[in-house]
């Protein structure tokens, strides 16, 4: 047995053609009128480089590098990020450096280099999820794109400036301690 | 005028028609690409969107994206003008202007202000001046030739998108004609002659007169017909985006698609204003008996313009039709409807009214 169709009777109003028009016409001009004076902030539309839209909470973009008030990176070269990187995109060279005012003389380590290539990157927040010392995290910054290949990979002191001016912080490109000469252990 | 006139050595009966041929060619040309505009920011409204709003004068003066027209306009000047291999290089020329010309010319019988004597002569806001013998009769006429340049464009760009939208644009375009000229020969029987001004002077300044409330199933007719007369939807089978890639103008491009497009507004701003003419009562102003100059060509712009911004309206609400319930309607449904109408009214003046 097939299925019965309801045939939905219309009345003689609607079978004129010109009063189902107008209600229409009513329907879109109402549409108008509501765009029309709609403030452009509060539209559906958001006009890009002009409006930016707000990223929800837990949104994963562009990395940073925390650093301590005096600008010293908060990594301490653990590894942990590059392990924990699926698409292994995250590598570190580590150093040795002395830290007198924190570490009373004791030599610490911190990333001599540290790249991310954000063209392998696929902001999983694995890195952010394995860091110990909280370091690294990914914020909502959306707007990851350049000219070439080369401008895509991150370094240490990109990563680290990412949000300096958004956030009002002073962009640096020195490690406040100098580090210290590579000590070759004799095996 | 007069001291114009002898400045261009020229008699001034010729300045005054040169300076009323600028006026209404550049007025119409200028509000058909105004109009680009209008429809582009209305659909935009009408869809929730914003629209073009970004075109700027200089990067700087942005005024609504008002200058979108003129961006457009040079991007087309710019643009590779192509011709397809085998098409018909003469007729494919031709076909922008055979489009673009019937379009214009209609809105030259259409009074759009008042005459005004000044200095002993009298001068009418029309360029063709009452009494010329072809009247109304005459957009109708050049209305017909429109079918011309969306069938040549189509059969000369050799591409069967084409020549399918255009045979079925000059199919309805036929079909819908003698509708809408009973329509308007219901008009032409009540006022007792088919002058424009005859036809403007009838309805007089009380919009209770006008032949839209008189004959309100005419105007349901002449209104439906002039949208498959400018080839727009409900009834747009010239181009139907949808179906058949870009119809007639499939293969153009630059200048002479842009050619194209404006006859189509241009199409549109006649159709509005004769629909403004013979239905609202044309350049007359509601309740005001002798209006200035002025005054009744803004009333006839506001009337025109009212018109224009409906075929914009309808366009962004209703879809499109099937071509056979667009060939229904225009038969079964507006030829006999134009008829009752022209024989009521013959019988409503045979009665004595």
């Amino acid at each position: 047995m097939g299925v019965v169709v309801k045939k939905v009777e219309l009345s003689w109003l609607d079978r004129t053609y010109v009063w189902p028009v107008m209600k229409g016409m009513g329907i879109t001009f109402q549409h108008f009128l509501k765009q029309l004076f709609t403030p452009t902030a509060k539209r559906f539309t958001i006009q890009y480089p002009d409006m930016k839209k707000e990223m929800p909470e837990g949104y994963r973009g562009l990395h940073e590098l925390k650093r301590f008030e005096d600008g010293a990176i908060k990594c301490v070269a653990c590894f942990m990020c590059q392990e924990a990187c699926p698409a292994r995109c995250i590598s570190i060279e580590a150093e040795e450096f002395s830290d007198l005012n924190i570490t009373q003389g004791f030599e610490e380590k911190r990333p001599a280099k540290f790249s991310i290539d954000m063209l392998r990157c696929i902001y999983c927040g694995m890195c952010e999820e394995a860091c110990p010392k909280d370091a690294i995290w990914l914020r909502k910054d959306y707007e990851v794109a350049a000219y070439d290949r080369l401008s895509m990979q991150f370094g240490k002191w990109d990563l680290m400036n990412t949000y300096s001016e958004p956030d009002g912080k002073e962009r640096i490109s020195e490690d406040p301690t100098p580090s210290v000469p590579r000590r070759t252990i004799a095996l | 005028m007069d001291k114009l006139a002898s400045l261009l050595h020229t008699s001034p009966a010729t300045a005054w028609m040169v300076a009323k041929l600028v006026i209404v060619f550049a007025g119409v040309f200028s509000l058909a690409a105004l109009w680009t505009w209008v429809e582009r920011r209305g659909s935009a409204m009408i869809q929730d969107r914003i629209g073009p709003n970004r075109a700027a004068l200089f990067g700087k003066i942005k005024i609504l994206g008002l200058v979108q027209p003129l961006a457009d306009g040079i991007k087309f000047f710019f643009k590779e003008d192509l011709v397809p291999h085998d098409a018909n290089k003469a007729l494919f020329w031709l076909a922008p202007f055979l489009a673009l010309v019937p379009a214009l010319m209609g809105f030259a019988v259409i009074p759009f202000g008042r005459s005004f004597t000044s200095g002993g002569q009298e001068y009418h806001l029309a360029l063709l001046d009452p009494g010329n013998g072809m009247g109304l009769l005459y957009p109708l006429a050049i209305g017909g030739m429109a079918v011309y340049g969306v069938l040549v464009a189509a059969w000369s760009s050799n591409n069967k998108w084409s020549i399918l939208g255009g045979m079925r644009a000059s199919a309805a375009m036929v079909s819908y004609e003698i509708g809408m000229s009973l329509a308007v020969v219901t008009i032409f029987m009540t006022t007792g002659g088919y002058d424009p001004s005859e036809v403007i002077s009838a309805q007089g300044h009380l919009p209770w007169a006008w032949n839209i409330v008189r004959q309100p199933l005419g105007f349901i007719v002449f209104f439906t017909c002039m949208f498959a007369e400018t080839n727009r939807l409900p009834f747009d089978f010239a181009e139907g985006e949808s179906e058949i890639v870009a119809g007639f103008n499939t293969e153009y491009g630059s200048m002479k698609f842009s050619l194209l497009a404006l006859s189509e507004y241009c199409h549109l701003m006649t159709a509005s204003a004769l629909m403004a003419t013979l239905y609202f009562g044309g350049w007359q102003v509601p309740f005001v008996k002798d209006p200035s100059v002025m005054l009744s060509v803004l009333s006839f712009l506001v009337k025109m313009l009212f018109f224009a911004w409906v075929f914009v309206w309808i366009r962004w609400t209703l879809p499109r039709f099937r071509y056979d319930q667009l060939m229904r309607l225009g038969w079964k449904a507006m030829l006999p409807m134009s008829m009752v109408n022209l024989i009521f009214h013959a019988w409503r003046m045979s009665q004595g009214h």
